[in-house]
């Protein structure tokens, strides 16, 4: 059986979810337009995972078998109400951002999976490392992916917040491929590439 | 060690074809590009240095981008082969004179990186590369390969209005006091060297002609643009532009000789390259008229790239087959 540390650190290389589980991957094409979307959403993601995961775990020997599915979705949904109506209240901009991505936080399979294949069979503490490593896990590579994009369809760095730094100067045609959707896929199919050679 | 192998060691075992007539794909490459030349020297003669440092940039980055990615892959650099240079000048002769060096160094990167070598290689690709690169340039830096805007710092003794944009924004009837057979010499605002159409007309031909391309994809794409459009003009003559018109302008006359017969992303079987061909020139004339974009060449020759693997499913039964009864 991994060690406790272990639970935590297979998110971010080994599990890292859109790279390695390819899991994930319709938000994180769509929401990482930029940095500070692709982080927003990660956030977002690691609360409903750690919480949910928390609560299955407790649940686990409460829960039917035959109506398993059900009840995560309706434990999952309960924490993505909380994450969309605090994101409206205290970021609007990043909830205009995300938009339809919020919501759909329900149906990632991500979050379901980790339910079906760790809280419901795995203690507590574990549950909750796993959600918070996965989760980090995916918030790291849609940071990168977002930024990666960024720099280069836009050539700014944190736009969407105060800090927006411009990369190249005024004179910088951005690659404005790289933010529409096609340029997602290319990206990141990209990615999936090159860290197939660097993990073997 | 097995009797048998050493029986038998001086037979040379091969799988068929035996007989080979001589020509390698690096010939039919550099068949092609001498199938360009004619239109190459007429670029650099209207347009100068500005269409020679175009097609050198476009090649000389494609040829790079070939050996780099060649190398990161470890696979056998085969930039001898002649296909990078000839994406290189195929990329030239659709961009404007005017386009800045980066513009084309990202779009031959883009072509073959993603277009030609993520595919497999050489005989891979699904799709264009040039197009591919191509395409996302048009979502780029729609502005600076724009034909229009492109000639504008030139003095030539013809419009430098592109006839489509013309079309699109002023309908039928602004373009119909051109002359076609001018438009047909090369008298046209268009990519570097795609719109000498005649000589493009010409390397085709010559292509044909040499056996390197089969007149099926060309003729039949050149047909589909001709019915499309005359469906349109026999319906309201007023509002679209004939035929001829759009056979003799934009890209038509390269992309059917050039881009729609690349060996790659098109059908081998004769049915299933007429139906490409005529596809290509359908959606050609259903994307310049019925779309916001007055060019439609590249993104209908794309579009049906993705069915060509369909397509070849179209063909002849295997002699000998017995068919099932019912």
């Amino acid at each position: 059986m991994a060690s406790i540390a272990q639970e935590f650190t297979k998110g971010f290389w080994k599990e890292i979810p859109p790279f390695r589980l390819v899991l994930g991957i319709c938000a994180a094409l769509a929401v990482t337009k930029s940095l500070v979307d692709g982080f927003g959403m990660g956030i977002a993601l690691i609360f409903v995972l750690v919480c949910s995961n928390i609560i299955i775990s407790m649940l686990r020997k409460v829960i039917p078998k035959k109506v398993r599915l059900a009840c995560y979705i309706v434990i999952i949904a309960t924490f993505v109400v909380i994450v969309e109506l605090i994101t409206q209240a205290y970021v609007y901009s990043l909830y205009e951002a995300l938009g339809i991505f919020i919501p759909l936080i329900v149906v990632n399979c991500i979050i379901l999976g980790r339910a079906e294949a760790f809280a419901s069979k795995k203690s507590v503490l574990r549950s909750a490392l796993d959600g918070l490593g996965i989760g980090a896990g995916y918030t790291l590579a849609l940071v990168f992916l977002g930024a990666l994009r960024e720099i280069l369809g836009r050539g700014t760095l944190f736009a969407g917040s105060q800090y927006v730094i411009n990369l190249f100067g005024p004179s910088f045609k951005p690659y404005a491929f790289m933010v529409e959707a096609p340029g997602a896929f290319v990206c990141l199919g990209l990615l999936l590439g090159i860290m197939n050679v660097l993990g073997d | 060690m097995p009797s048998s192998e050493i029986k038998y060691r001086n037979l040379v075992i091969s799988s068929a074809p035996h007989i080979h007539e001589g020509r390698s794909y690096s010939g039919a490459m550099y068949t092609f590009i001498i199938a360009l030349l004619p239109a190459v020297i007429f670029a650099i003669s209207r347009y100068g240095m500005d269409a020679a440092r175009v097609i050198a940039v476009s090649i000389a980055s494609a040829m790079a981008s070939e050996y780099i990615i060649q190398k990161l892959f470890r696979k056998p650099v085969a930039i001898n082969d002649g296909n990078a240079l000839l994406m290189g000048l195929l990329m030239a002769f659709i961009l404007p004179p005017s386009v800045p060096w980066w513009l084309i160094v990202v779009g031959c990167f883009f072509s073959i990186l993603v277009g030609k070598q993520i595919f497999g290689g050489r005989g891979g690709n699904t799709f264009h590369p040039v197009l591919l690169g191509w395409v996302t340039l048009r979502f780029s830096w729609a502005d600076y390969i724009n034909y229009s805007y492109g000639a504008i710092n030139y003095t030539l003794n013809f419009s430098v209005e592109y006839p489509l944009h013309v079309l699109k924004k002023s309908g039928a009837a602004a373009v119909s006091g051109l002359n076609y057979l001018d438009l047909f010499l090369g008298n046209q605002v268009g990519g570097t060297g795609a719109s000498a159409v005649l000589l493009i007309l010409i390397g085709g031909l010559f292509l044909i002609a040499r056996g390197v391309i089969s007149w099926r994809i060309p003729f039949s794409y050149l047909a589909g643009v001709a019915a499309t459009a005359s469906v349109f003009w026999l319906a309201d003559s007023a509002k679209y532009a004939d035929p001829l018109f759009h056979i003799v302008v934009g890209n038509v006359m390269i992309g059917a000789f050039f881009f729609a017969t690349d060996y790659s992303s098109s059908p081998a079987n004769k049915t299933a390259m007429l139906i490409f061909g005529f596809g290509c020139g359908l959606f050609t004339v259903l994307f310049r008229i019925l779309s916001n974009n007055p060019n439609g060449v590249f993104f209908a020759i794309l579009f049906m790239n993705i069915l060509f693997p369909l397509l070849d499913k179209i063909r002849p039964a295997v002699p000998g087959k017995v068919m099932k009864e019912a």
